[in-house]
């Protein structure tokens, strides 16, 4: 038997921390990244030039694609003059960029990252739910950082960004029911395992995956929601007054709460570390059989779907406009509320009517996913098809008649 | 002539297929597209052959005219001038000697209306040298006066420059 | 005094959606604005003063500067001003006239593109900004191979033109054309339909027609409004007679039909041009300047003449005295300037955050407003 203390308190310690480091070099690159996304989008190139003099040994070994970035960024924030204003309120001014912090770091013990049992960090029968708690905690960071910087802008801009995000988070936390009606479990692992059985949630949650999306998007601050973040009346909102290494935490406390919100995605709706479909692929019995490789290969099966959401995330901040704030909390508790309700009222329905022939699956489930899929096809065929056609028409506006 | 105003139809507006559109345009630019980026100061672009850089002057072909600087619209170019009885085939000819032809560069706005104004073929001052790069730590460096601008060359040289462009060498230099 | 709810900011000189050194006094109430008073003269560099103790060439690289975006079509107005003074307007070559019309309507193509990155990337779009400014180098670049200078081009000549064009600079731009309408396409797919898009703009800053009318709006927030004004059209100058272009004009006069009329004028401006390149290969090479004296010297008399820049009607007010070379007063009816004023008629009952797409989609340079 292993010794209580080791199996519950130093190994899920350790694994934290390798997690914990590995997200945070995750986070710390996507400053990086996200710069060079967003140029290459916009037909430039990103950073190209932090360590071109790179040296070891006095031999001169250029880094390429301007990854230095990546070191000099931080280098660049320790070493800033931290600007206090003096009519700042200093006690909630500190604590003001830490407390999105603290559980945007927590949370990343909840979040399997592989199959039971070496990748898993903590395996609760709750986890979803204690993951929703602490995610919606961060808030708190933000109304005070606004409040504590003595700046009637900063007020108004954190004021505007918490609203944003306490409205979101009911579509957010909707939106998931429907998830939690077909696997019937807040555990991220059984939802993985459920997946990998079945199919992908993707499928037959269609609408709970674009809610969960659109939510995700607006409850970090981005594009198209970001107006407390880009342009709030007319400063940067509640990260104004803030210099050096706070704006770093607040920055660090946004990527990674993305990140967290990306690993939640995945897991919920994309199959997590299993590809694979109706029990068939890679599954996580499968990979257990394997061992710490196999452990191994569902981990980079996960941070892979991970990145390519942030990538999802960076596509979105180049491609839309932002809304204006009272259209955004429109959006948030006009349509996706009600999207969301709706979503949980028909799937509820299909899953009692529908559901009772339980063998190994469920009927209601595969019309869903059929219905879900489906949906995709026709997007993707209307997408594609002709662009000419559909172009020449929908873009008719400023086409003028050409004699 | 009045511009459409787009009616979407209801499947493009509930599959959000203009959002998508979007997408796939910044998609498309992310991959199959190249980059304008040009990485100054290791790759420069070429100026055109007209385009209208630094001066370049030329003594021996001035005439002492002033029209460029009747011409220039911020006075910028000062001239002196006089009169001098010099030996020309045998004749004793009353010639103009340029003293002094000093442009403020500084304060030019590189119009070319000097060079336009110049009679001579080919002309004695021009800008189509393809320079640009003028920046300079002292304010004084940016006054220059006759052989400066007959014999500068301190500053970048581009491929390509026609003949009479070339700048002069000084013998001995470089 | 004021209302207990109303405060009083300012949209200050510096501001991040930058046209230049606007200041705009905004009475708030909450997020809604009862009132917009722009504040200008951060610019003025006293241009039209400068006029009165230059030569009339001289004069004609100052006339860049003021709108320094569109800077060709600054240059058009004075100089085809200064040769209706002269009474030599009939006496330009056509292949003077066809040079113009194609540079004017490049430079309009180049200042819409211009209009449409940075309005774009004030409602929060920021890849139009990158795309239109990779056509506008391509612009940019044709310019500099014709007159040898990007931005402040100095490319017309009181009678004429400087220089001729190479017909490589022809095949160049036919090669620019070509690309372009594929260009404006990506540019629509990225923000036309866009839903986001068009809440932000449609129903925001109305202008009806009487109302334009009234304030004298001229360009595309006229023609936004719905009112089918072009002086190209209505008192033609240069050889636009011949050219066929259609006038595109809008519907609700808000500033989703304002950001249509833009796109389509770049598409006219670019079929305009299509037009223009087989009649110049027509006109014999060299023919560039009217037979006029070099030293111009105007008779006595006024004149205001108006052409369209792509902000709208650009005049210049001339009165010489036919003794000097220079003019006497030279006054310019700047387009921006007067769109300025309808400013606050637009933006009552909006939000803060419209201000600034409004302030875009009027498409104002503060180098005119202010000269």
């Amino acid at each position: 038997m292993i010794n209580p203390w080791m199996r519950f308190l130093v190994w899920p310690l350790v694994k934290f921390l390798i997690a914990f480091v590995i997200v945070q070099v995750i986070v710390a690159a996507m400053n990086w990244i996200e710069r060079r996304l967003l140029g290459l989008i916009q037909a430039r190139l990103g950073p190209n030039r932090a360590g071109q003099e790179f040296a070891l040994f006095g031999k001169r070994m250029p880094i390429p694609w301007g990854l230095g970035q990546i070191i000099a960024d931080p280098i660049k924030f320790l070493l800033k003059e931290d600007i206090v204003p003096s009519s700042a309120e200093k006690v909630a001014y500190f604590l003001g960029p830490m407390l999105p912090l603290i559980p945007a770091f927590l949370v990343f013990c909840l979040i399997p990252y592989g199959p039971p049992p070496s990748f898993v960090i903590t395996h609760t029968n709750v986890g979803l739910l204690l993951i929703l708690a602490l995610t919606s905690t961060g808030v708190y960071g933000i109304i005070l950082g606004g409040w504590a910087s003595n700046n009637k802008y900063s007020l108004m801009g954190g004021l505007r960004s918490a609203a944003q995000m306490v409205s979101y988070e009911v579509p957010f936390g909707l939106s998931i029911v429907g998830v939690l009606m077909l696997c019937g479990s807040f555990d991220l692992v059984k939802i993985v395992e459920y997946q990998e059985m079945h199919v992908w949630n993707l499928f037959p949650q269609l609408v709970g995956a674009f809610i969960f999306l659109v939510a995700m998007n607006a409850e970090n601050n981005r594009t198209p929601f970001d107006l407390p973040e880009a342009e709030s009346e007319l400063v940067a909102g509640y990260h104004t007054e803030y210099s050096a290494m706070k704006f770093a935490f607040f920055m660090l406390a946004e990527y990674s709460a993305m990140t967290v919100n990306c690993c939640l995605m995945v897991a919920l709706f994309f199959g997590g570390w299993s590809i694979g479909i109706g029990g068939y692929g890679i599954t996580t019995a499968g990979l257990q059989a394997l061992g710490i490789w196999g452990g191994l290969l569902g981990a980079i099966i996960f941070i892979t779907k991970v990145m390519f959401f942030m990538m999802v995330y960076i596509w979105f901040r180049a491609t839309f406009p932002r809304f204006r704030f009272d259209q955004l909390m429109d959006l948030g508790w006009k349509w996706m509320i009600p999207l969301a309700l709706a979503n949980i009222f028909v799937t509820g329905i299909v899953v009692l009517a529908l559901g009772e022939a339980k063998k190994n699956y469920y009927w209601g489930e595969i019309v869903m996913s059929v219905i879900g899929a489906a949906t995709i096809a026709l997007t993707l065929f209307l997408l594609f098809r002709g662009s000419r056609p559909a172009a020449a028409k929908v873009m008719h506006a400023s086409r003028v008649s050409e004699a | 002539m009045l511009v459409e105003y787009p009616k979407p139809k209801w499947t493009e507006k509930f599959l959000l297929l203009d959002m998508f559109e979007g997408l796939k345009t910044t998609f498309r630019q992310l991959f199959f597209e190249k980059k304008v980026t040009v990485r100054y100061p290791e790759e420069r672009l070429e100026p055109a052959d007209r385009f209208r850089g630094m001066f370049r002057f030329s003594y021996d072909r001035c005439i002492a005219c002033k029209l460029c600087a009747v011409a220039c619209p911020i006075d910028i170019i000062y001239i002196d001038v006089h009169d001098e009885q010099r030996e020309v085939d045998g004749k004793m000819k009353k010639l103009k000697v340029l003293d002094r032809y000093d442009i403020d560069v500084k304060r030019c706005m590189f119009c070319a209306l000097c060079e336009e104004a110049c009679p001579t073929k080919p002309k004695s001052i021009w800008l189509t040298t393809k320079t640009y790069e003028l920046a300079s730590y002292d304010r004084n460096d940016l006054y220059f006066n006759m052989q400066e601008l007959e014999y500068w060359d301190d500053r970048p040289r581009y491929t390509g420059l026609p003949e009479e462009e070339a700048p002069k060498q000084i013998e001995g230099a470089e | 005094m004021f209302d207990v709810h109303e405060m009083e900011v300012n949209f200050g000189p510096q501001h991040p959606s930058t046209h230049g050194v606007l200041r705009v006094l905004l009475k708030i109430d909450g997020e809604r604005i009862v009132d917009a008073k722009p504040i200008i003269g951060y610019l003025h560099r006293g241009t039209e003063k400068l006029f009165e103790n230059m030569a009339y060439p001289q004069c004609i690289p100052h006339t860049d500067r003021m709108d320094y975006v569109a800077s060709a079509t600054n240059n058009l107005g004075f100089v085809e001003a200064v040769e209706k003074l002269m009474g030599v307007t009939g006496q330009i070559p056509k292949r003077a006239q066809l040079l113009r019309v194609i540079l004017s309507e490049l430079q309009r193509i180049s200042s819409h593109l211009l209009w449409l990155a940075t309005h774009a990337i004030d409602i929060g779009a920021m890849t139009p900004f990158f795309y239109c400014f990779r056509e506008r180098e391509q612009i940019l670049d044709l310019f500099e191979e014709y007159c040898g200078a990007r931005l402040t081009l100095n490319c017309m000549r009181i009678g004429g033109m400087p220089d001729d064009c190479t017909p490589e600079w022809l095949d160049n731009i036919a090669e620019f054309i070509g690309k372009f309408d594929a260009a404006v396409d990506e540019y629509e797919s990225l923000l036309t339909n866009n839903r986001i898009w068009k809440r932000r703009t449609v129903g925001i800053g109305v202008l009806t027609p009487e109302d334009a009318i009234e304030w004298g709006v001229t360009g595309p927030p006229l023609r936004g409004s719905g009112v089918e004004w072009d002086l190209r059209r209505a008192q033609p100058y240069e050889c636009y007679p011949e050219l066929q272009f259609e006038i595109p004009i809008g519907k609700n006069g808000d500033t989703y039909d304002r950001y249509l009329v833009r796109m389509a004028e770049m598409r006219q401006s670019r079929w305009i041009i299509e037009q223009c390149l087989p009649l110049i290969k027509q006109t014999p090479a060299g023919d560039i300047k009217a037979k006029i004296s070099r030293v111009i010297r105007p008779p006595e008399g006024e004149v205001y003449h108006s052409i369209e820049s792509p902000k709208g009607e650009l005049g210049y007010y001339i009165v010489s005295d036919g003794k000097t070379q220079n003019a006497y007063r030279c006054r310019v009816r700047p387009p921006s300037f007067v769109n300025l004023q309808a400013l606050p008629a637009m933006a009552q009952g909006h939000l803060v955050s419209d201000l600034v797409a409004l302030i875009g989609t009027i498409d104002i340079v503060l180098g005119e407003v202010d000269r």
